[in-house]
């Protein structure tokens, strides 16, 4: 134990994951401050980058640039009512109403002090669950592993602020372009139209890349410029925290387990997070007629909330190879091509990466109240920069990290399709992030699923018969079938209430 | 390019008619009963019925509860200006990826690049004063990091970097 702790700290403590992770940092507050730029693009469009660092350094720069940006989404949040990442939308308002009443210094302090609670409270439940669940997992059969990548697939659905049949559509999207490759049970060129380009299948990232980042864009160009922030001068931004923590403990442990919950299931990542830990802290609130006027307690718990879900999705990415949101999808492919490939024996056998990785989460989170503190002096100017000017840079990272995954140019050809592919869906009501999900876990699911079937040699039985398997797949019906039943209840209610009404 | 659910709908299910007779053409793996076929007919059937699914509006009763993208939504949504091949305008930054398959190896990165940055800054309303500085600035920038630094082989084509 204690040797492993000191491995991985021989681990971190070199040159290249110290300026990377440094790097990655700014990156990540820049990234995030910018009006439009996801955490989840941020991250995407590191990747190529990683492929160049050592494996730590390369998960150094995901943590770090992932960690900042949900935070540093809440600055044009709070100063400009237009939140920096999707993350931080759910409090936007309530946060630009503290400022108007010359409040900013407090609503910004929040987010600084409470995220990076949050991130370490995240880190706390990853080393606190992943190694016993790891035990567990060791003795998973293929039948527990397809059950298990269901229930992933279905939770990502259930939890999409859109009709669920529209995120099962998206889902199955995603594993139908998994299908596409030679790299199937029968190793026979699958829907590769005679395209020796496809033979190797759909990489992943460069998906991810078009479906998050160049898709970005081309919203962008339908969209008015947000207007330029106000220059204005900030008092000291920590004052107050502390009281602030003691008076709101409570939310803020809740609006930590909120999120770690959240981030633990598959699919639902920060911005889904602070949407509930927002609802949670006004529902619960003592003084919920002081919210959207400017009250901090919502930004307590949601800002809590949202760096938590950060840390924990990586429990079942580091466990099953299953995404617990969308960053955590392309950290799954970092992982995978650093030879981290994720799994329980992941944890008896690279223990001491492992512990690295807890680590560097917890000196990200600290790092993050100083440069953040930094960050929210210097946004006025970082905010400057026209989208004009950055737009352009991100198309041409677009073009060049595509290319460096494979040296390849279909790599660009493939984030162009996406990027198409995912404006429309987005367009049309249907959630990428179930697609993504989709992508990442094709190959999985249909592994278990057909090995599952051949053992099973065409009886269904041996998909029930044991203990887990039949626990893991009553929940994975469950969930499948709970929008039927709601669908069936509102049907039947509706009726009764319009009778009711008529009386 | 919203799109009525029907139209979405339909395309889904021939899609996922398509994916699940192209995975019952598939040749089974000899002596096994489950191949290369299994998944593909599944994906595909469901596929198809969640397309229906969608045709008959089932589930859209959980729509629209909030704005899908809340992103930049500023005060002032001043209204864009409108026409008819306004909305094509989305389609700029796939099309100048393509433009840069088809262009790179001959032109080399510098100038390709050059050209996609100065068309999209363009496209988004930045004067000449900004978009040519920032056009032949910044591929060099890209290309410092990403062909010196990390060695990706970035094509020189006509115009060779001084590195």
């Amino acid at each position: 134990m204690l040797k492993t702790l000191l491995d991985a700290f021989a681990l971190i403590s070199t040159w290249e994951v110290i300026i990377s992770m440094f790097a990655a940092s700014v990156y990540g507050l820049v990234i995030g401050s910018l009006p439009g730029l996801s955490a989840t693009m941020a991250t995407a469009l590191l990747v190529p980058v990683t492929f160049y660092l050592s494996p730590i350094a390369a998960i150094a720069t995901i943590v770090a640039a992932s960690s900042m940006a949900i935070f540093s989404g809440d600055i044009p949040g709070a100063l400009l009512r237009i939140p920096g990442t999707p993350a931080s939308a759910a409090y936007a308002d309530e946060a630009y109403a503290m400022t108007r009443k010359g409040q900013a210094e407090l609503a910004l302090g929040a987010g600084v002090w409470f995220s990076a609670v949050g991130g370490i409270a995240g880190v706390l439940s990853l080393m606190i669950l992943a190694p016993p669940l790891a035990e567990i997992a060791l003795s998973f059969s293929t039948f527990e592993y397809f059950w298990l990548a269901l229930l992933g697939l279905m939770c990502a659905t259930l939890v999409a602020r859109s009709s669920p049949v529209k995120a099962i559509a998206g889902m199955f999207l995603g594993l139908l372009v998994s299908c596409i490759g030679i790299e199937n049970p029968g190793g026979v060129p699958r829907f590769t139209f005679g395209l020796t380009d496809l033979f190797g299948g759909i990489e992943p990232i460069p998906a991810l890349v078009g479906v998050f980042a160049v898709a970005q864009v081309m919203r962008a160009m339908l969209t008015p410029e947000p207007p330029p922030l106000p220059r204005r001068k900030f008092g000291s931004i920590m004052a107050g925290q502390w009281r602030l923590t003691k008076l709101y403990h409570w939310q803020m442990t809740r609006g930590n387990i909120v999120g770690i919950i959240i981030g633990v299931l598959p699919g639902a990542g920060a911005d889904m997070a602070a949407w509930v830990s927002y609802a949670m802290s006004k529902r619960f609130s003592k003084e919920p007629e002081k919210f959207g006027t400017g009250h901090v307690e919502g930004l307590v718990e949601a800002g809590a909330s949202n760096n938590a879900s950060i840390a924990s999705g990586w429990v079942p990415s580091l466990l099953f190879g299953i995404p617990g949101d969308t960053i955590a999808a392309i950290a799954i492919g970092v992982l995978y091509m650093k030879g981290l490939n994720p799994g329980p024996t992941l944890f008896t056998e690279k223990a001491s990466s492992m512990y690295a990785i807890y680590l560097m989460f917890i000196i990200a989170n600290i790092m993050m109240i100083p440069l953040g503190i930094a960050m929210i002096r210097v946004a006025a100017y970082i905010l400057l920069a026209p989208r004009s000017a950055i737009m352009p840079i991100i198309m041409l990272c677009c073009a060049v990290g595509s290319f460096a995954i494979g040296n390849n140019m279909f790599g660009v050809v493939t984030v162009a399709a996406f990027g198409v592919i995912g404006y429309v869906m987005e367009a049309n009501g249907y959630p990428v992030a179930a697609m993504v999900l989709g992508i990442v876990m094709g190959t999985m699911v249909e592994q278990a699923f057909v090995t599952s079937l051949i053992k099973s040699d065409g009886s269904i039985l041996p998909f029930f018969e044991r203990p887990v398997a039949a626990i893991l797949a009553a929940m994975a019906i469950g969930a499948l079938l709970w929008p039927v039943m709601v669908w069936v209840w509102r049907k039947v209610k509706q009726p009764q209430a319009a009778a009711a009404t008529s009386r | 390019m919203r799109l009525p659910d029907s139209v979405t709908g339909s395309f889904l299910v021939v899609l996922g008619a398509a994916a699940a007779y192209g995975g019952y053409i598939l040749p089974p793996v000899p002596g096994q009963p489950v191949g290369p076929n299994v998944f593909p007919l599944v994906i595909g059937s469901g596929l198809a019925l969640c397309g229906l699914a969608i045709v008959f509006g089932i589930g859209h009763s959980f729509e629209e509860e909030e704005e899908l993208i809340p992103l930049e939504d500023g005060q002032a949504a001043a209204p864009p200006p409108q026409g008819k091949l306004y909305g094509l305008r989305a389609l700029l930054p796939p099309a100048l990826l393509l433009f840069y398959v088809a262009a790179a190896d001959r032109l080399g990165f510098i100038i390709t690049a050059a050209i996609m940055v100065y068309v999209t800054s363009t496209a988004l309303g930045a004067k000449w004063k900004l978009a040519l500085p920032l056009a032949a600035l910044s591929p060099f920038a890209i290309h410092l990091i990403f062909g010196k630094l990390l060695r990706v082989p970035l094509p020189a084509g006509l115009l060779p970097t001084p590195w």
